[in-house]
């Protein structure tokens, strides 16, 4: 009997360490072409023995693309063991869940993601999405802050986004080192420096928890209406079915409701941010 | 619903024919408490007083309940099948718990349906038992609406003296009593009504008084997110999780994966789980997303009579007073919590 928590397998095409605390994975599924999900949305990573964790999918919804891709951080036990698996490995996924980003609200607006860590993993399918129909968006610009330099992901990626002239990106890190020439300093210090038209301007902030209010006040400080201000938020989603209560905030299950909400709607919820 | 008469002592040989011949599970006596288990005849089961520990919800879900079983071979795992479920009897249910498993009902059969629960849920035959008397001084049934088990059963029974009057909600319960019930005559519906008047009147003096009207709670809860009941009853918490596990309408659960000890083969299973635990809403990276133990307790009386209510019409908490026994700090019980907020205006 196949039930809400039974996974299906992926095999791992490939593996690129980003970090040393990052890898990236792109997987194909055994028994379905493609996993159809929006950016924004996650899966449920399985290690059989060990449990699941989920993961937010990193790479941009394209319907013919039978690969899909995640980018780990290992900080507990189903991410350390995965990053032991090795190309041709299967893994158990399920999903995708969530909401994701409904891309359709930001076409012919300016967008401003604001990545702290991590977070530009979801963020990434969303800006590979928006940069496969770039002529829909105005100006785009990437705010991303990282704890040190070894810590940036996607470095590449980044720097072919901008030089492609299409994307402006402002990196920060909290802690510079001999050979880091560019800025330092928390990322509501890069907000200033961008331009920002308040009926035109979407802002996209994803981020570990702590960074949420700062960057609101910071987009708020510049007439930024509530209702152009998005994120996706992080919670212990555990069945990612919206039943098992770990992810739940006040009311919501964000992991089915959320994790992409809009701050006029977070606003109503005490316990979101 | 069709209405019956069962001779008492038909109504036991029922009981033991079906303990013979399939699973009948019941409350019965083990010690000095009372527990949901299966029986082999009706001579086991205890009626009414004192409720069960833990509620019957652990036959529809369990405490620790397989999702999945996975053998390796080759270097990869393979997903392999599960036991079948079985036809059963839940016998001798009290209306708080049939009203509980009515909501767990809408609950897991909602969005996304939870197969786990609902085919355990098909194979279960539900015969509640009406109760005559407060099972504990810690029942809050009446007041929280749980004491009418509003037709979520097959069959139901009250104690009318002589004999026990059935109401039949489905034709499972109907068929389950096939041969031995008589029509309810007007006669033996003015015994009913004379018995379920006299059980209310009882229920009324000896239950806690409810103070805000049942129809209040939600807004009550809603517009108090700050009283300062949340901390002081909060700080008093041990975070223990008790609540959670005897509660009848909690259905949080954790899943893990347990390997056999020949690491062939393994399972992964869903535990139950408690919000009121401090390792509940907290990731992997150390961030916990209610650390605040009064921000916990909340959110467990929240769930019971704000967001559960607001969304399906009706309070979750069913009055069992189960978490009101089993909490160590005495901070837990729904409707004294309610009763604070209400005579406490902020």
């Amino acid at each position: 009997m196949k039930t809400l928590y039974t996974p299906e397998m992926a095999v791992i095409k490939k593996v690129i360490p980003q970090t040393p605390l990052e890898t990236f994975f792109e997987l194909e599924l055994t028994e379905r072409k493609t996993l159809g999900h929006k950016p924004g949305q996650f899966v449920e990573v399985s290690i059989f023995g060990l449990g699941e964790a989920p993961i937010s999918v990193s790479s941009a919804p394209e319907p013919d693309k039978p690969t899909f891709e995640l980018c780990v951080r290992k900080v507990g036990n189903v991410t350390n063991a995965l990053l032991e698996k090795k190309v041709g490995d299967k893994i158990g996924i399920r999903g995708p869940f969530g909401n994701g980003f409904d891309i359709a609200k930001f076409k012919g607006k300016d967008i401003l993601f604001i990545a702290g860590g991590i977070g530009l993993v979801p963020l990434r399918s969303l800006i590979l999405a928006v940069l496969n129909r770039r002529p829909d968006y105005g100006r785009i610009n990437v705010l991303y802050g990282c704890k040190t330099p070894r810590d940036l992901l996607f470095k590449g990626e980044l720097k072919s986004w901008e030089c492609g002239g299409s994307v402006e990106c402002l990196i920060t890190v909290d802690l510079g080192d001999e050979s880091w020439q560019g800025d330092v300093g928390v990322i509501t210090t890069l907000i200033p420096r961008v331009e920002i038209d308040e009926k035109k301007t979407q802002a996209v902030i994803v981020g570990p928890p702590v960074m949420y209010r700062f960057v609101i006040r910071e987009l708020k400080s510049r007439r930024l209406p509530d209702a152009n201000i998005w994120m996706s938020l992080e919670r212990k989603m555990k069945c990612g079915v919206g039943k098992c209560g770990h992810c739940q905030m006040n009311d919501i299950y964000v992991c089915q409701d959320g994790p992409v909400f809009n701050y006029a709607e977070l606003k109503k919820i005490p316990e979101s941010i | 619903m069709k209405q019956f008469i069962i001779k008492k002592p038909k109504l036991f040989e029922l009981i033991d024919k079906l303990a013979r011949e399939t699973t009948v599970i019941a409350p019965v006596k083990q010690e000095n408490f009372t527990s949901f288990a299966p029986i082999t005849s009706a001579a086991e089961i205890v009626w009414g007083a004192p409720q069960t520990v833990i509620p019957p919800k652990q036959f529809l879900y369990p405490q620790s309940e397989d999702l999945l079983a996975y053998e390796f071979g080759n270097g990869e795992a393979r997903i392999t099948g599960l036991n079948a479920v079985k036809e059963r009897v839940l016998f001798g249910v009290h209306p708080c718990d049939l009203n509980a498993i009515g909501q767990m009902d809408r609950i897991w059969a909602e969005k996304n349906p939870d197969a786990n629960y609902l085919e355990k849920r098909k194979a279960i035959t539900l015969v509640g038992v009406d109760c005559l008397a407060p099972c504990s001084s810690d029942a809050i049934c009446l007041r929280l609406n749980g004491l009418d088990p509003k037709g979520r059963f097959d069959l139901f029974l009250t104690d009318i003296g002589s004999a026990f009057y059935a109401e039949a909600a489905t034709k499972k319960g109907e068929a389950l009593v096939e041969g031995l019930r008589a029509p309810a005559k007007a006669a033996d519906g003015k015994r009913l009504t004379a018995v379920q008047k006299k059980r209310t009147a009882l229920f009324d003096k000896q239950e806690k008084k409810l103070l805000p009207k049942y129809k209040d709670l939600s807004k009550l809860m809603k517009a108090n997110i700050d009283h300062p009941v949340w901390e002081e009853r909060g700080k008093l918490c041990y975070g223990c999780g008790s609540c959670n596990m005897v509660c009848p309408t909690c259905y949080c659960f954790d899943v893990q994966d347990y390997m056999h000890v020949s690491l062939v083969k393994g399972v992964r299973s869903r535990v139950w789980d408690g919000c009121m635990t401090e390792e509940f809403a907290k990731v992997a990276s150390g961030e916990n997303f209610r650390e605040d133990r009064s921000h916990r307790l909340r959110h467990r009386t929240y769930r019971k009579l704000n967001y559960l209510y607001d969304k399906w019409g009706e309070s979750f908490c069913t009055g069992c007073g189960r978490c009101v026994k089993a909490c160590l700090t005495k901070i837990v019980s729904p409707l004294e919590i309610a009763n604070e907020i209400y005579s406490r205006k902020i």
